[in-house]
């Protein structure tokens, strides 16, 4: 084993610049690669803090009766996903509504001389992973209530980021193969320089009683220390960039969305991605081993 | 030992390189191999040593059937075997120590035993001097003698030598000559391909005489 690592630091001395090149290959596409995985992960927590603000605004016609009030209330309070609801008269709605435009001393608000705003009941939910689907689902049954006016929960908004985030995620597993697929041919190729540069040595160690293993596993090994270094100086630029973006931006992403803040990809997406990184490795290696190295075992 | 039973071979051309060919080499048996130019000799080394094909036949080296060996068992019996190219198969990159060290390491020998196996397989063959020299830097006898010490630094079995004199003046010949007999006393079973007549008749070791493929009556 130590003869193999010592074998696999002398074919990558004697190759250095190919190497090098393989490995800056390897790591452009894997920043590539995990800036969108970063996108998307920033994304989600943007869509997970903006739907603890999504509620459920049941509007009431002005002329609800109170036993249809009543009905409605029952129906709120006995449902287990609900966390707290408010009411909100026409009256406080007005005054809500007329506060927060005071500052613009809107002459048309001041004119107005009915209230054309309803009373609505705002429904919060509680936090859970399915809690887009039960507001969708509770939205439904309010639309058919008489007394009802309208329901609103931000719909299409919902629906067009979800549609999104699902776009996202085929791109991202689009892209990921396809880079994938390109570093593995890149591997398996500076391997294969390598092996031309020591090819004889190589013939000649089959032919006075070499195993297969012994000559494989160096390679083997090139392989898979290519995808590992790739992958970590990939990580190690991402993160730089994401210092970046949090020392300059942080301050106006938190007014955009309170609580919000850019995060680095998360641990076990780090495994995965260095994980994935030494497999491509592997995977060119082996490519390079089946194609190439095996048919001179004999 | 070895054994070849009714073994023939063809290279594609009208005639083949090898046909009918049946010999025994008893363990710690010493022969002379030898035939005229292209009479098959290197051909039927590389079939022992299987790095060439035969068509038909049987061949029995060290116990193992050297047609049904798979691909991925046979450096077991290349270890059995110290074969000395008729090329040398010298690394250009490589000095004359490391060349010999080099099949002592491919089998995984450690750092100390290599270096007193080699040591030894370089006094043998009286290239001490040498160790540090590159193979271009070595006259054609010089590399030869490499390429020996490297075929018997793994202490093998069998020795299968291709013309291993073929470069070399009479007196380092019969140097090299006496070097191979002195393997064999220790067991080690030799057959050694050689077009040197007058090295041939000064010995008694058995001589097998193969011609235009074909064995023949010395
Ligand atoms: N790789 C090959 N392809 C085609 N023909 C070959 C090949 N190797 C050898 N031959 C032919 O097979 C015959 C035997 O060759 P071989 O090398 O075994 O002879 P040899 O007895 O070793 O000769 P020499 O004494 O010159 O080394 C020759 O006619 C040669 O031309
Ligand atoms: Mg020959």
């Amino acid at each position: 084993m130590t003869s193999s690592a010592h074998t696999t630091l002398s074919n990558i001395k004697s190759n250095l610049q190919v190497f090098l090149v393989s490995v800056a290959t390897i790591t452009v596409a894997f920043s590539i690669l995990g800036l969108f995985l970063v996108i998307f992960v920033n994304l989600n927590s943007f869509l997970t803090t903006w739907s603890k603000h999504v509620q459920l605004i049941v509007y009431l016609e002005d002329d609800i009766s109170k036993d249809q009030r009543g009905v409605l209330e029952q129906l709120i309070s006995t449902n287990p996903d609900v966390e707290s609801m408010t009411f909100i008269s026409k009256e406080s709605a007005w005054a809500n509504f007329k506060n927060t435009f005071s500052t613009k001393k809107s002459d048309f608000i001041d004119e107005l001389k009915f209230n054309p705003l309803p009373s609505s009941y705002n429904i919060k939910f509680r936090p859970s992973p399915e809690r887009f689907t039960k507001i969708r689902n509770f939205a439904e049954l309010f639309k058919e209530r008489e007394g009802v006016e309208s329901v609103e929960y931000g719909e299409k908004w919902l629906r067009a980021f979800e549609k999104f985030m699902l776009f996202i995620r085929i791109f991202l597993l689009a892209v990921g193969g396809l880079l994938s697929l390109g570093l593995i041919l890149i591997i398996s190729n500076t391997i294969k320089l390598s092996f031309y540069s020591r090819q004889e040595e190589i013939e000649l160690m089959l032919l006075i009683g070499a195993t297969p293993g012994f000559v494989r596993i160096p390679f083997m090994l090139e392989g898979m220390l290519q995808g590992l270094l790739g992958g970590i100086f990939a990580l190690a630029l991402i993160k730089f960039l994401q210092l970046y973006i949090q020392v300059q931006f942080q301050g106006s992403l938190e007014t955009i969305v309170r609580g919000m803040e850019f995060q680095y990809i998360s641990q076990p997406i780090i495994l995965i991605l260095l994980a994935s990184s030494v497999f491509i490795g592997w995977m060119g290696s082996y490519i390079f081993i089946r194609q190439f190295l095996s048919p001179k075992f004999k | 030992m070895i054994q070849l039973f009714k073994v023939a071979k063809s290279y594609g051309g009208g005639t083949p390189a090898l046909a009918d060919i049946n010999f025994e080499v008893q363990k710690g048996e010493f022969i002379f191999l030898t035939g005229p130019s292209g009479a098959g000799k290197t051909t039927l080394l590389k079939i022992m040593y299987r790095t060439e094909k035969f068509d038909q036949g049987q061949v029995l080296v060290n116990g193992m059937n050297i047609g049904k060996i798979p691909d991925r068992k046979l450096y077991l019996l290349r270890r059995e075997i110290g074969f000395v190219f008729q090329d040398y198969k010298l690394l250009v990159k490589k000095n004359v120590f490391e060349n010999v060290a080099f099949a002592q390491e491919v089998i995984g020998a450690n750092k100390k035993r290599i270096r007193f196996k080699t040591w030894e397989a370089l006094k043998n063959v009286g290239l001490t001097h040498k160790k540090d020299s590159y193979p271009q830097q070595l006259s054609g006898g010089e590399q030869q003698r490499v390429a020996i010490a490297r075929a018997l630094v793994n202490s093998p079995k069998i020795i299968l030598a291709d013309e291993p004199t073929g470069n070399l003046d009479p007196e380092i010949s019969l140097e090299i000559l006496k070097l191979f007999e002195h393997v064999k006393k220790s067991g080690v079973t030799v057959v050694f391909a050689t077009h040197d007549q007058e090295m041939i008749r000064s010995r008694n070791h058995r001589v097998v005489v193969i011609k235009r493929g074909k064995l023949v009556t010395p």
